[in-house]
């Protein structure tokens, strides 16, 4: 299993569309995503989870990947967030 | 007759009669036979595709007609009817025993519950969302048509309104929302909005009051709504809303006319925009593209730089939504009037001829860097000029283009896509840029002329002065003659020459500006789709200019154009 640390700098947090990219992302790979916010967490493969965690913007999240291609999962969610999900 | 108020959501009026909209299916669920776990769980399956189905649909129009806020809602619906999570928890509750409405209801309850907890007021809003898919599954598992509205000038009613509901409203049916619940956030409201569709919000009890066919007034622009209303109530707003349905009417016949004169000449006419999100009404007003971006609003009301980051974004919102016209970017022009806490500008005797704008610029050129690289970057995204202000000599306008051209070095080192032709103009509001516009005019690609400052440094007068204000008119001889001068000097060397002061706004001064040969006049929307029209009426060559050059006052030059005006009234008419 790998796991990373990462801050939300979009401006909107985890809403609809930045929960259903992240969804959507995960989907690619076969490896199990889970997000751990404060004091929950969600399984990245249902975009209700992710919203459910109601992270904002300067949230501190780890998000942990675990299966065959765990890295390449990893590295994609990472990029989509730390380019704050290609927002406007 | 009867007032209520609410909040006044989206605004406008309309006359019609309430439909109040069922939300449960009470009915039909009781008459629902329920079938054995294996039997529900495929009546799940076969609803759960036929609402993908319904949502996809819904979808596909909102993007064919660019409801741009319904597509994004619905997608989000599309996702939401896709969580695995969901499924699961539907699934699983018919496996214990629930018929599939159940299931689905309970479900989606439960996952709406999460949402129903949460601080953020965005995501609480989305249990809605939620709620919303689980209803459509459950109508679809009840054999239930999407609800049809066969009235016109219905004003639909209810506590709340999935907005997938909202999203398939036929405009030609439906005149008017009212709303129970009070928030202007929701999704409901929002599609109303991109709609235009009036909107009165947060009823609450007082919906109570309402029946089904009941003859009402929605007034959302003022946030009322009156039940029974009297004959000369009904006369009134009747009134109101024919003047107001003309009113847009002739905007956009207006808007979509290029403004050519009858002669064959093309004025581009385009807007003066000072916040990225005015950019909207500008179009509606029929702008082609924006003429003069104010880029202050960024960089003012905070205490700290704006980031390239926050720039780039700000600059390609507008750039995005000029339609594939040219959006003009006047870098930084503020100065010792209107002091920013995180630049130092020691308070100055005359802050209109102290440091300020371009200066800045060139001084602090680790700002001036940020604000090229975030236009670069946003440039991009459309058709996109630079303009700077202030401009007194060519050396200013040498060293800009040094530093522009470093700015797009760094960032092709970067990597990134850098466009190659991005034109380099710059404001003419000073007498020396006018007086030397000839050499001027070689190093840029356009000129536009800010009426507003050139007149004020040319008569050496300040507006907000109420003593010496009398004196500030942009139909002064003296401003003409630089006009011409300056417009001159652009054709001679080939380059566009456009008024982006209020003068360009001025429906008096539109022929004599065409008479001088200008070819861009950029103003406040809501002057737009008048100027078009005094353009397109307009059958002109240079004599007019040649005429009121000679004159030597202003009251000469006024009296001329208003006499020239009434005789051509005289002659249309």
């Amino acid at each position: 299993m790998v796991e990373a640390r990462v801050v939300l700098t979009n401006k909107l947090g985890l809403h609809a569309r930045s929960a259903a990219m992240l969804t959507k992302v995960a989907a690619k790979f076969e490896s199990v995503v889970h997000l751990y916010g404060a004091s929950k967490s969600a399984n990245v493969k249902s975009v209700l989870m992710v919203m459910a965690l109601g992270v904002t913007k300067g949230a501190e999240l780890t998000i942990t990947a675990h299966g065959p291609d765990e890295a390449a999962c990893l590295a994609a969610l990472t990029d989509l967030i730390a380019n704050n999900f290609y927002e406007e | 007759m009867l007032v209520i108020r609410g909040l006044a959501a989206v605004p406008g009026m309309a006359i019609g009669t309430v439909k109040m909209l069922s939300a449960k299916n009470e009915s039909e669920l009781l008459n629902y036979v329920q079938g054995a776990a294996e039997e529900e769980a495929t009546k799940y399956h076969l609803a759960h595709a036929a609402a993908l189905q319904e949502v996809a649909e819904v979808v596909a129009e909102a993007t064919r007609k660019a409801w741009r806020e319904q597509a994004e809602i619905m997608e989000a619906h599309q996702s939401i009817l896709s969580d695995p999570i969901l499924a699961e928890n539907i699934l699983a509750k018919i496996e214990q025993g629930a018929a599939a409405p159940a299931a689905v209801r309970a479900a989606t309850e439960e996952i709406a519950d999460l949402f129903a907890g949460l601080e953020n007021a965005y995501l609480r809003e989305r249990a809605g969302d939620v709620r919303d898919v689980g209803s459509r599954i459950v109508r679809v598992l009840l054999g239930g048509q999407s609800q049809r509205f066969d009235d016109s000038g219905t004003i639909l009613c209810a506590g709340e309104l999935p907005p997938s509901v909202v999203a398939t409203l036929p405009s030609d049916k439906v005149a008017g929302l009212i709303l129970g619940q009070g928030s202007l956030t929701s999704h409901a409201v929002i599609m109303a909005k991109a709609r235009g569709l009036p909107t009165l919000v947060g009823l609450g009890e007082q919906i109570q009051q309402l029946e089904d066919g009941a003859p009402v007034i929605l007034d959302a622009t003022h946030g009322l709504l009156i039940i029974n209303p009297t004959a000369e109530q009904l006369a009134a707003y009747g009134h109101k809303i024919a003047e107001e349905r003309d009113k847009q009417a002739q905007y956009r016949s207006l808007a979509q006319l290029p403004a050519t004169t009858r002669d064959g000449k093309k004025v581009v006419v385009a807007a003066n925009i000072g916040q990225p999100e005015e950019i909207d009404a500008a179009v509606e007003h029929g702008c082609e593209g924006v003429g003069l971006l104010r880029t202050e609003f960024i960089f003012m009301g905070r205490d700290s730089m704006p980031s390239e980051e926050e720039q780039f974004r700000a600059y390609k919102y507008v750039i995005e939504r000029c339609q594939g016209q040219l959006c003009v970017i006047r870098t930084l022009d503020i100065g010792g009037d209107k002091p920013l806490p995180y630049l130092n500008i020691a308070k100055e005797d005359n802050p209109f001829l102290g440091w300020r704008a371009i200066r800045i610029s060139l001084k602090r050129t680790d700002i001036f860097r940020t604000q090229l690289r975030a236009i670069l970057r946003a440039a991009a995204f459309g058709k996109t000029a630079i303009m700077l202000p202030m401009i007194v000599s060519v050396s200013e306008i040498v060293q800009a283009k040094a530093l522009l051209a470093q700015a797009k070095a760094e960032l092709a080192a970067e990597g990134g896509p850098v466009p190659t032709d991005i034109p380099l103009g710059i404001m003419v509001e000073t007498p020396a840029a006018a007086v030397m516009a000839v050499e001027f005019a070689k190093e840029c690609d356009f000129f536009s002329i800010g009426t507003n400052d050139l007149v004020q440094y040319t008569l050496a007068a300040d507006r907000g002065n109420h003593s010496v204000s009398y004196l500030f008119d942009h139909f002064h001889p003296a401003v003409l003659r630089l006009i011409a001068m300056t417009v001159r000097a652009a054709h001679a060397s080939k380059i566009w020459v456009g008024v982006c002061g209020e003068m360009a706004g001025d429906p008096l001064a539109t022929e004599l500006l065409i008479s001088l040969g200008v070819d861009e006049l950029s103003m406040g929307a809501p002057a737009i789709p008048i100027i078009k029209d005094l353009i397109r009426h307009a059958q002109l060559d240079d004599a007019l200019a040649r005429d009121i050059l000679r004159l030597d006052s202003v009251e000469r030059v006024r009296e001329y154009l208003s006499k020239d005006k009434g005789a051509k009234q005289k002659l249309k008419s």
